[in-house]
């Protein structure tokens, strides 16, 4: 049918690409050359078709997406003001968090330096999960950094280039992190209250309002994280101008944190183990666009209980793992029961909506055995 | 200069560059349902139609390598796919007598079905696991329905990329002699 050296041309193209599937396979470092010297000729040809194609992809999206973002904008607008409350109050959680952890000299998020990069490109392939960003080699980006945005976990740097970034997303086939599983604490009656008095200062040319944030927390049951939290009790009043409630991710402000003398137990230095949450390791993978990601390989322990529904999933951190300890992944949404010993699966939820990125932050985070 | 253009290989490059460009801004951000449209296969394809099974092999091996070179996947996996995929395009046109559009659509469609089944299953078989679920159908649907559309005018592209001469075009397809 076909004639010799025909046959001979195409079993010799597909020996060819089973060459480089192999020689790729193995990390040659010949592949990687070639790859990213592909890659610097052909960023500049990338980035003019960018600018020349975005105009027709805007107004693609505007035509097939416009109710979809209209709906969007309303039910984003419902959760800004649901989440303005808990934001305040959480703040102070979270500052409590970050002042156990100083005690106990524990690395927290904040002390990593990251960078903020825009995603400039989507995955051209219909199987593998990546994104572009417009950050590379030359602002400190290494192959492995994790990736997030003010949400939680992204994904991580797999290519860098001089001054573009290959991510892939968590959702991705490839990906894999060690995770800890922390159930949420029981509803213990706590009660927040949250003032924001005003006051006025009048200057001879100008009017400035300053806020005072005061946030009191009542924790009556022992065994909640909160009240380990609030057993440290840090007083400090932080002016702001009263026109710009801004969350900033990096740091947080402190605010003023009530604790009652009557039912909280004294500020002390030594945090009672048992009062903390328990958590679960196991092991986060990405299963596609199609399907939820899991955790699996989840060791469950007498002291953990059962894993519920909503669990929140973080990163396990470690010596080893490409991401600190302490990045929100998402939420448990269902749980698998397999036979035998190889535990239950959990779907997770993620936080971070990847369908949608626009800035995200690169941590320049690398493992304690890679430094 | 005029000469240098004149030669197949610097025109594929030149195709390919502009493809992939296409490829990796406008069509990777006009998702039908976060599916992308894959416009270096249908050159592959086209390549198979309009310089027979031997040449759409090597434009879809270059094509496919091209693309590789941009993508994290295993340096190969796409240009094996592509490869072969250009090069049964190719056999399916030397069977038909005639070419009239309707067909090179049909194989259009068929070549990028078969293709988008093939590459999960290449990947999964040198080791990439996760690929190859139930999700392959719905891409390789809605992949093939617009390649129908677009490997007519890729074959149009190809015949220029490829150097063929309107006398080579009009001869009976080369297959035939073998």
């Amino acid at each position: 049918m076909f004639s010799m050296s025909r046959r001979r041309a195409v079993v010799l193209l597909a020996l060819s690409s089973i060459l480089l599937i192999t020689l790729d396979l193995q990390g040659n470092a010949v592949v990687d050359g070639v790859r990213r010297a592909f890659g610097t000729v052909f960023q500049p040809l990338q980035d003019a078709g960018r600018v020349i194609t975005r105009p027709i992809g805007n107004a693609w999206r505007g035509i097939t997406q416009y109710d979809d973002l209209e709906a969007e904008n309303e039910r984003l607008q419902d959760r800004i003001d649901q989440q303005e409350g808990a934001f305040i109050a959480a703040l102070a959680t979270a500052r409590d968090a970050q002042e156990l952890l100083a005690l106990n000299g524990i690395d927290d998020l904040t002390d990593i330096s990251s960078i903020t990069a825009q995603v400039v490109g989507e995955s051209p392939t219909n199987f593998s999960q990546t994104v572009e960003i417009n950050q590379g080699s030359s602002d400190g980006l290494r192959v492995g950094m994790p990736v997030v945005n003010a949400a939680g976990l992204v994904g991580k740097v797999t290519e860098v280039f001089a001054n573009r970034s290959i991510v892939m997303l968590a959702t991705d086939v490839s990906y894999a992190i060690p995770v800890q599983v922390l159930n949420l604490p029981e509803a213990d009656p706590v009660v927040t209250t949250t003032t924001v008095p005003t006051t006025t200062t009048t200057v001879p040319t100008t009017t400035t309002t300053v806020p005072t944030t005061t946030t009191t927390t009542t924790a009556p049951g022992s065994a909640s994280p909160v009240s380990a939290a609030a057993a440290i009790t840090t007083t400090s009043i932080v002016p702001s101008p009263s026109t710009s409630i801004a969350p900033v991710v990096t740091s947080i402000a402190p605010v003023l944190t009530v604790a009652p003398p009557t039912t909280q137990p004294t500020p002390s230095s030594v945090v009672d183990i048992n009062a903390l949450p328990a958590a679960e390791t196991g092991a986060f993978r990405g299963r596609g666009p199609d399907r939820a990601p899991i955790v699996e390989f989840v060791d469950q322990s007498s002291r953990f209980g059962e894993i519920k529904v909503g669990a929140v999933v973080i990163t396990a951190g470690g010596s080893k793992s490409l991401a600190p300890r302490g990045i929100v992944i998402g939420r448990v949404v269902k749980i698998v029961e397999r036979s035998g010993t190889s535990g239950a699966v959990l779907e997770v939820r993620l936080t971070a909506r990847l369908s949608t990125l626009n800035f995200v932050r690169v941590l320049l985070y690398q493992p304690a055995v890679s430094r | 200069m005029i000469e240098l253009i004149n030669r197949p290989l610097v025109r594929l490059t030149l195709i390919g560059l502009v493809a992939l460009v296409v490829q990796t801004t406008l069509l990777a951000d006009l998702e039908f349902d976060g599916i992308a449209l894959q416009i270096m296969l249908a050159l592959s394809i086209g390549a198979g139609i309009s310089g027979g099974s031997e040449r759409g092999a090597l434009a879809g091996f270059m094509f496919g390598l091209m693309f590789d070179l941009v993508l994290s996947s295993p340096l190969g996996l796409t240009a094996l796919v592509y490869g072969l995929v250009g090069f049964l395009a190719g056999y399916a046109n030397s069977l038909a007598v005639a070419n009239p559009w309707w067909l090179n659509a049909l194989i259009g469609a068929g070549g990028s079905a078969a293709a988008t089944f093939a590459y999960p299953v290449v990947a999964t078989w040198v080791g990439v696991d996760g690929w190859l679920t139930t999700r392959v159908i719905e891409v390789a649907i809605v992949v093939a329905l617009a390649n129908a559309l677009v490997v007519p005018l890729a074959a149009l592209v190809m015949r220029w990329g490829l150097v063929i001469k309107r006398r080579a075009r009009l001869a009976p397809p080369p297959e035939i002699f073998a």
